[in-house]
């Protein structure tokens, strides 16, 4: 039997932070993962995420994966892959299954970072070829280069919902429906707004009835809901689709601690079944810790800081720090942490219907019902505003953590303060560059440059543009506005490519001026993207 | 339906192995070494992997990820290997599983 000061089961963002804390301590750490790679679902994300600067914001989640497994491998960190963990008993020894051996592991201390699997939703036909989870869709565009399908339905609007979608437009699938049982979308407005403006059609408060084919999915059909979840006669719609993607929701999979014998609840804001534990991870059993989705389903960036913090409890655990470098070094991760739950999508808002910003505007409710705002209503945000000359426009309309924003603008432009999920103010006594910095650093890509004054009744927009082909300066097409409806023709008139960008490349447009606070899109002759 | 990515706008182009044949029920199919079996049968168009015990029902990818065991074929003589995480190598001969064991398949034909 192999022994190690600290064993971590699971490589994704929290298992690895762990490993790494405990390690930069002196602790020896091995990592066991099923998977082939390391990284969990980090190497799948290839959206920038939301968050402050300090904990990754506006990075990309694959490099994030890259970035975390430089570091563990720098640190002496053992990551054993295709290692699947059968078993962990009360004197933290572990059972750890590769190829197809029993082996034995003892550690000092343990952090469980197993994270969550996918929810089903059963209808007929859910089990046809061609319904799969969203997680697949990710996998199988963004690891190893295959579309899913043509023509895809999804199931919920959660941010895997809305994120996975606009992935799959990304790739060139067609997204023909975003259907979510509930009344209102779940995930961030921005992450709908993205989809919308492609012209994605949302149907909240609809379901699946049922999906269609023989052999495969063949089409699917949906119909709207009442209050008590029944299917109300007469409003079935039929669409034809080759795939059915279901995004609707995660479950910890805390097994292994209950097989452990910690202390379990059942608490529906964490997700389900989920041991308990105290703020720095550990269990009812001594040296037994968690972090990340095990604990509790939130987001890659909390999963992070969760980790980090597990792996200096362990530290602290086993003597190779005191008690006082413990306590200072958790308070600023730990008020991290909490800033990143907060706003309206805190876990304690979960279900509640907030019609308030935190500063008292109005939240869209045609927003959370469509994906896009009215014409009217974006204009009362502070992020909105009119001037002369080329401008920041900034259509974020709900309290999340998320402040990149502010950091990128080298005039000092958008203010958003301490408070990171307060909503972003332009200030209109500074002077915007045009630099477009803004534009791309914004991860829900709700950030536009508008300038009214282009030309004699023309004004400029420029958009965050993440889909190939990539148009040309020259290049026509049509304008789309926010709820995807062709609105005018538009003249490319600039293409921004900057490597600063990361790869979300700026498209400014022409059109007509009284289009300036409509157009939102851009939909050339080829573009992958629907209109 | 070729369903390759040719090139991602944010991942660029997508590394792959060599090109290899393999076996799909006897025929014979061009896939990349070392992606899973699934991800060369998807993007050559196969949809199901097998059927159901009882009910003789289709089943395919589900969660491509190792965990549901949907996607359960019969690789190289041995029955229940999931595919989504199975490597694909060069002459592999990969077969549609019926039921639960490798050699159920025949019985399954013959009453579907």
């Amino acid at each position: 039997m192999k022994r190690y000061d600290l064993i971590v089961v699971g490589a994704g963002p929290s298992g690895l932070s762990a490993a790494i804390e405990a390690a930069k301590s002196g602790l020896r750490v091995v990592v066991f993962d099923e998977n082939a790679n390391p990284g969990g679902q980090l190497f799948k994300q290839v959206h920038k995420f939301f968050g402050s600067k300090e904990h990754k914001a506006k990075i990309r989640g694959f490099r994030i994966g890259s970035e975390l497994l430089e570091e563990a491998n720098r640190l002496g960190v053992e990551v054993i892959l295709n290692a699947t963990v059968a078993g962990l008993f009360q004197d933290k020894e572990v059972t750890v299954r590769i190829n197809d051996a029993i082996n034995h592991y003892k550690g000092d201390a343990v952090v469980v970072a197993t994270g969550a699997a996918e929810n089903i939703v059963p209808f007929v036909g859910w089990t046809l070829p061609g319904v799969i989870g969203a997680g697949a869709a990710q996998t199988m565009m963004n690891l190893h280069g295959i579309m899913p399908g043509k023509k895809v339905l999804m199931l919920g609007s959660g941010n895997v919902g809305l994120v996975v979608s606009y992935q799959l437009l990304q790739v060139g699938c067609e997204v023909v429906a975003l259907v979510d049982a509930a009344p209102k979308i779940g995930g961030y407005g921005v992450h709908a707004a993205k989809l919308a403006r492609t012209g994605v059609p949302f149907y909240l408060s609809h379901t699946i009835i049922k999906a269609e084919g023989t052999n495969h999915v063949t089409g699917v059909t949906i119909g709207q809901v009442d209050r008590k979840w029944n299917i109300i006669p007469g409003t079935e719609k039929h669409f034809d689709v080759d795939t059915i993607c279901m995004a609707v929701g995660l479950s910890p999979m805390a097994q292994l601690l209950k097989m452990a014998g910690c202390a379990m609840e059942n608490n529906p804001q964490k997700g389900g079944y989920v041991p308990v534990c105290d703020a720095y991870g550990e269990t009812s059993i001594e040296g037994v810790f968690v972090a990340g989705d095990v604990s509790g389903v939130e987001e890659a960036s909390s999963a992070m800081i969760e980790g980090r913090i597990a792996g200096i409890a362990t530290a602290e655990y086993l003597g190779f720090i005191d008690k006082a470098e413990l306590t200072e070094k958790a308070e600023t991760l730990e008020n991290a942490l909490s800033s990143l739950r907060q706003g309206m999508f805190a876990p304690e808002n979960k279900g509640k219907l907030i019609e308030k910003t935190e500063e008292g505007y109005d939240i869209s409710t045609h927003l959370l019902q469509n994906g896009f705002f009215t014409d009217q209503e974006v204009e009362k945000y502070p992020g909105v505003t009119k001037q002369p000359g080329v401008h920041a426009v900034i259509e974020c309309s709900q309290n999340i953590p998320c402040n990149p924003c502010q950091d990128a603008c080298p005039k000092h432009c958008i203010k958003i303060g301490d408070k990171i999920t307060s909503l972003p103010v332009i200030d209109e006594q500074t002077t915007c560059s045009g630099c477009g910095l803004c534009v791309a650093a914004c991860s829900g890509q709700a950030i536009f440059l508008v300038n009214e004054d282009y030309q004699e009744g023309y004004a400029s927009i420029t958009l965050p543009y993440e889909f190939l082909p990539l148009p040309a300066k020259g290049d026509t097409g049509w304008a789309l506005n926010r709820g995807g409806e062709k609105v005018c023709m538009a003249e490319v008139v600039g293409v921004n490519t900057s490597p600063l960008f990361d790869r979300t490349n700026l498209l400014t447009i022409k059109v007509p001026v009284d289009m300036a606070m409509k157009a939102r899109f851009f939909k050339g002759g080829s573009c992958h993207a629907q209109g | 339906m070729n369903s390759r990515i040719a090139e991602h706008p944010i991942l660029g182009t997508i590394e792959k192995g060599k090109l290899v044949t393999f076996y799909y029920d006897d025929k014979k199919l061009e896939g990349y070494e070392g992606e899973p079996i699934a991800a060369a049968l998807r993007a050559a168009g196969v949809m199901v992997h097998r059927h159901t015990q009882k009910k003789g029902e289709p089943r395919g990818i589900f969660c491509a990820i190792g965990r549901c065991t949907d996607c359960v074929m019969v690789v190289d003589g041995k029955p229940n290997v999931r595919t989504c995480i199975t490597p694909l190598a060069e002459g592999m001969k990969v077969n549609t599983q019926y039921g639960v064991l490798e050699k159920s398949a025949r019985r399954s034909e013959e009453t579907a």
